[in-house]
């Protein structure tokens, strides 16, 4: 297995690092007006300063492609650690309402303070995404639930959310957020400035999950195995749970409610590399990243000039996939450990 | 040696064990019995913090055994837990190699032997041709005697076994009871749970005997039978057949 390990590492992850490489390579060539590789090369180089090329590509195309990998790896890892922490191979951020309770305390946030500084945002969303992951974890643990009821909840907990976020927005009409857009997920408008917060947070946490991934292995045996190999599960989940509330709390305050990243790429993961957390993250992390831009390109050649936010892409692929995880067995096997 | 000392478990407020005093002697195997809900489970759950102590103490070889942290008891202690509330996907031989875990830190990766450990573990419990299958394909049996090569994987000193023979059939029941024999020779402290009495008195070298949430007796086999207590704790009469290589146990 260890040998499997290092193989798999070899081979396939150099294998998905080329997939983002060319897939953030699209996302800053293709786009409503087409640039030629060589007039962006010349930009990244430095050159032709003053080119709409070089502008088009450092305030537009750039921190799209930039937020793009940062929301795919940073919901991919939070379902990875979600998935791992419930025992539950339907969780996901989107799915026991983290990124609803994100949402609605941006929302929230917006609204009390009107304008909003570039960290006060990241903070608020994640403040909501912690509050609903540990409302939806405390229900799951005390009624020992079983996997359906505890996705049962969290879809009401989101649904109670978005109700939330739909008062809010219908209330305060001065809020500058386009709600269809925020509701469902969009990259669109990105700038560098507003991602720096929200982009070292998510890099930090990864970085963190990483390092934990030899635990998570461990507490997918179960919590009194676990407990048994010496884990101390109370602690090992609580940051768990903090650090996938930093990731999808983060993602949420610059993409809005981008869904289903965090459930496909983790179980597409799992089937194509198997269960090993030290292999399973960094694969979701670059795949997710990819699966965003590529979503994200579609969204804005597929009816040019017109854009479709990468959020309406996403559940138009990870909508049937989910029902498919739903209705087949070993989708929901497969996970459990 | 493993010492219990008014040991007080509850749980929300509910006492489930009350001052259990009770020592288990290094090298020996020493078999812990009792009805249904004696609290056999609990008192083990409290060396992996499965079940919280409230008050009390448990020494090990003389140290504070519950303010050790959680890695350093797992290097000493195995603790085989009865309930599998998961059983993992993943191929027998990984989940043999997790028993390394209090071993492994942040720095200290796999070495040579951790491998050999972990090699020994599948042998041991006769579980080297499967070690590439998946746990979750395999019978009940099989499984348990991994999750056994994964506690044995941990090579501690204490070797603690909640109910290991649940999942097993005759044939494999007497083939763990050898392995036990095995370990005990090896110089391991073994601890286990049992519900087969007969099996029970045939290989302990001590018995627990719980009853009501307190320890009715703690004594060697010959001297449980000499005193009855078991017949007056379980409520059934045992007779005992001898020949000249040992002896025989029916309870009816």
């Amino acid at each position: 297995m260890q040998k499997n390990l290092h193989k798999n590492l070899r081979i396939k992850i150099p294998f998905l690092v080329l997939l983002l490489i060319l897939c953030a390579l699209a996302g800053i060539l293709l786009g409503s007006v087409p640039l030629s590789p060589k007039n962006v090369l010349r930009c990244l180089a430095g050159l032709d300063k003053d080119s709409t090329t070089y502008i088009l590509v450092n305030t537009v195309r750039l921190p799209r492609v930039f937020g793009a990998c940062l929301a795919g790896m940073g919901l991919a890892t939070a379902g990875v650690i979600l998935q791992s922490v419930m025992n539950n191979s339907l969780a996901s951020p989107n799915t026991i309402g983290v990124n609803s309770g994100a949402g609605f305390a941006v929302m929230l946030t917006l609204m009390c303070s009107g304008s909003s500084t570039a960290m006060r945002l990241p903070a608020a969303a994640f403040a909501g995404a912690l509050f609903t992951t540990l409302t939806i974890f405390g229900l799951a643990y005390m009624a020992d639930s079983s996997r359906t009821t505890i996705i049962l909840a969290g879809i009401t907990v989101s649904s109670f959310l978005n109700a939330g976020i739909n008062t809010i927005k219908l209330l305060d009409t001065d809020i500058t957020v386009n709600l269809t857009t925020f509701m469902i997920g969009s990259l669109s408008g990105l700038t560098f400035d507003s991602l720096r917060f929200p982009a070292a947070a998510i890099i930090a946490a990864l970085f963190l999950s990483f390092l934990a991934a030899k635990s998570i292995n461990v507490l997918n045996l179960g919590d009194d195995i676990a407990r048994s190999l010496g884990l101390n599960v109370t602690l090992v989940r609580l940051v768990l749970l903090i650090l996938s509330s930093i990731l999808s709390g983060c993602v949420v305050s610059y993409a809005g409610l981008l869904s289903f990243v965090g459930l496909i790429v983790p179980h597409i993961c799992r089937r194509l590399f198997g269960n090993d957390a030290r292999c399973l993250l960094p694969c979701s992390a670059l795949l997710g990243a990819s699966f965003v831009l590529i979503c994200d390109i579609l969204g804005r050649m597929l009816f040019a000039p017109f854009e479709l936010p990468a959020g309406v892409l996403m559940s138009f692929v990870g909508g049937p996939f989910f029902l498919y995880l739903l209705f087949t067995k070993k989708g929901g096997r497969r996970v459990n450990a | 040696m493993l010492e219990f000392r008014q040991v007080d478990v509850r749980c929300s407020f509910v006492p489930i064990l009350n001052d259990i005093s009770v020592s288990f002697q290094k090298g020996k195997i020493t078999t812990v019995i009792g009805p249904n809900g004696c609290g056999k489970t609990t008192l083990l759950q409290c060396l992996n913090g499965s079940s919280k102590v409230t008050s009390g103490s448990i020494l090990l070889d003389g140290t504070d055994y519950l303010a050790m942290p959680f890695k350093e008891r797992a290097r000493k202690l195995s603790f085989l837990p009865q309930v599998r509330t998961i059983i993992p996907a993943l191929p027998v031989k990984t989940l043999v190699e997790h028993g390394r875990f209090p071993h492994l830190g942040f720095a200290r990766r796999k070495s040579k032997k951790d491998n050999e450990i972990v090699a020994n573990a599948l042998d041991f419990a006769q579980i080297a041709p499967y070690a590439a299958q998946y746990a979750d394909t395999l019978s009940g049996g099989i499984r348990q005697r991994a999750f056994f090569a994964m506690t044995l994987a941990q090579d501690c000193d204490y070797i603690v076994l909640d109910e290991p023979t649940t999942y097993l059939d005759l044939s494999g029941q007497r083939a763990f009871m050898e392995m036990l024999l095995q370990l005990k020779a090896q110089g391991k402290t073994v601890i286990l749970v049992l519900h087969d009495i007969g099996q029970a008195l045939e290989i302990s070298d001590m018995l627990v005997i719980m009853q009501d949430r307190k320890i009715a007796a703690a004594a060697t086999p010959k001297e449980c039978l000499r005193q009855h207590i078991i017949e007056e704790v379980f409520d059934v009469r045992l007779k005992v057949f001898s020949d000249e290589k040992r002896s025989y146990y029916f309870f009816y």
